[in-house]
């Protein structure tokens, strides 16, 4: 069972998350920001990381930054209410870029690619 | 392969080298010398450094603009020997000398590039004193730059070989000493790698060495000379499509196990104020070759392409050129077919390529009629989608090339 992480600093979104990707087969464990992120990321070894953007005192963009440097081919799908930070460079790093809906669908089609992308390791 | 050289403080080690590959740019090699020479004292100035003109021996004068250029960073002049050209000689060359100067980080300019500044050589360097072992640049070109990066080299390595790496026949990259040995060592030089097929043999090989690869922005578009380039008449074309599909025979192994892709890390943030100036295209005599050439090609197109996809290619070749189109589908099912016509040798792989032109440059049409009133954002996401439909394709590829 592939474990997702979901970073959401809307509780709602991360209830309804847990729920849609439990439904899914997924694992899903939850943090409300970027406070202790890599250390979750240590102990909890996701596949895959579904990461808000604009979150008050922390910014998706600049963790996935942060992420990149310590877990370099961890699957990371961005996930905003804003379609307007798709156009950032920073955007470039993610797997995926999917704006938030009531509709779940587009995640999910995503997280089930990002999660089937493989780079052989030889 | 290096016959002149020209080492006056007589280096013989440095941690940091900025290659310019070069041929008959007397014009303009002073300009991308003196920022890579702020570039290095600015965000280098604790580590041993020099610049390094590796040229086609130049008869215009390159040599003497280049040495005669004031720089604080010692430089050293490298050719090949007369009559010997290409860009991939060149960085044989630079390959050699970086490793016999023990270079920890090499970054390669090109000597024609005027949008450059110091900030190029601290993007394109410094991560390689951090994890990354191969860098390429983030930038923005006209929508019209080096259309074969975007209609043929960057979505077919990315569907190959999985990594995103939007430029990967940009002309600029920094790379580690590790990777300049292995580009030595790597097999499968030939005429194309030796010369316009440099760039994406360099990035596939790192793709395939699993180097880290890291990508940078370097907070300007690129500006360099205009060159007539964007028709499949243009040597760059030939030479980067050959040197894929060689490299496809090469890596089998590796790529037939990739699926999807992956996006690599990035280095350096801000936004790009600048655009790069308009590139005018000849719609017309694109047009003209996709419809002239594909008629008299028929015969070997339907010895190379599946019979449905050459039906397509049939509709395709019906439309008027008020309502033309050239699908990607179809587009990458084409160039897959192609190149296991090329793995085969269904025909002369020279003639293959060649045939490959008309077929191109339909495409090329297609894309700029497509995209004509657009502007750099929405060109992106065409792109993207692009190299989606790549992906999307591979099945068609594994079941052709393997028989699955």
């Amino acid at each position: 069972m592939a474990k997702i992480l979901v970073v959401d600093d809307e509780e709602g979104i991360r209830i309804l998350y847990s729920m849609e990707l439990h439904d899914e087969g997924y694992e899903v464990v939850t943090l409300p920001d970027g406070t202790g992120l890599i250390e979750t990321l240590d102990k909890e070894q996701p596949d895959c990381v579904v990461l808000d953007i604009k979150m008050r005192e922390y910014n998706g963009l600049d963790l996935l930054q942060e992420i990149r440097k310590k877990y370099y081919d961890m699957p990371v799908i961005l996930n905003s209410a804003y379609s307007s930070f798709k156009v950032d460079l920073k955007a470039v790093a993610a797997d995926y870029y999917v704006v938030k809906s009531s509709d779940l669908r587009e995640l999910k089609d995503k997280l089930k690619v990002a999660l089937e992308a493989r780079i052989p390791r030889g | 392969m290096i016959a002149i050289q020209d080492n006056p403080r007589g280096i013989t080690s440095a941690q940091v080298v900025v290659g310019i590959p070069s041929f008959n740019e007397a014009q303009t090699i002073a300009v991308p010398t003196m920022q890579a020479d702020k570039g290095l004292s600015r965000h280098f100035s604790g580590r041993s450094a020099v610049i390094i003109n590796c040229d086609n021996h130049s008869p215009d004068g390159t040599r003497r603009v280049f040495m005669e250029t004031p720089t604080n960073s010692p430089k050293i002049y490298i050719s090949t020997p007369e009559g010997v050209t290409g860009k991939g000689n060149n960085l044989r060359n630079l390959f050699e000398r970086a490793v016999a100067l023990k270079a920890q980080a090499v970054i390669v300019i090109d000597a024609d590039l005027a949008s450059i500044t110091p900030q190029w050589i601290h993007s394109l360097g410094s991560p390689l004193f951090d994890k990354s072992e191969f860098v390429t640049p983030l930038y923005v070109r006209h929508k019209y730059d080096r259309l074969v990066n975007n209609s043929v080299a960057y979505p077919l390595t990315r569907a190959l070989y999985g990594r995103r790496v939007r430029q990967p026949v940009g002309g600029e990259f920094g790379f580690s000493g590790r990777l300049a040995q292995s580009f030595l060592e790597a097999e499968g030089w030939n005429d194309a790698v030796a010369n316009f097929g440099i760039d994406i043999w360099m990035t596939t090989i790192a793709m395939r060495s699993r180097a880290q690869i890291i990508q940078s922005f370097v907070g300007k578009p690129k500006i360099h000379r205009a060159r007539a380039q964007e028709s499949s008449a243009s040597p760059v074309f030939e030479n980067v499509v050959e040197t894929v599909f060689q490299l496809m025979c090469r890596y089998e192994e590796f790529w037939k196990d990739v699926k999807w892709s992956r996006p690599t890390a990035v280095f350096g943030f801000g936004a790009e104020l600048e655009v790069p100036p308009p590139i005018k295209l000849d719609t017309q005599r694109l047009w003209d070759r996709f419809a002239s050439g594909v008629p008299s090609l028929w015969a070997l197109y339907a010895q190379v392409i599946q019979p449905a996809t050459l039906g397509k290619l049939a509709e395709v070749a019906e439309l008027p050129r008020e309502h033309f189109e050239f699908p990607t589908a179809l587009w990458a099912k084409v160039l897959y077919d192609f190149a296991r016509a090329y793995k085969n040798e269904v025909a002369p792989r020279a003639d293959l390529i060649s045939a490959l032109g008309p077929l191109y440059d339909g495409k090329t049409l297609s894309f700029v009629i497509e995209t004509e009133h657009m502007n750099t954002q929405q060109v992106e996401e065409i792109i993207e989608d692009q190299c989606i439909q790549f992906e999307k394709a591979k099945p068609y590829l594994l079941e052709r090339w393997f028989g699955r």
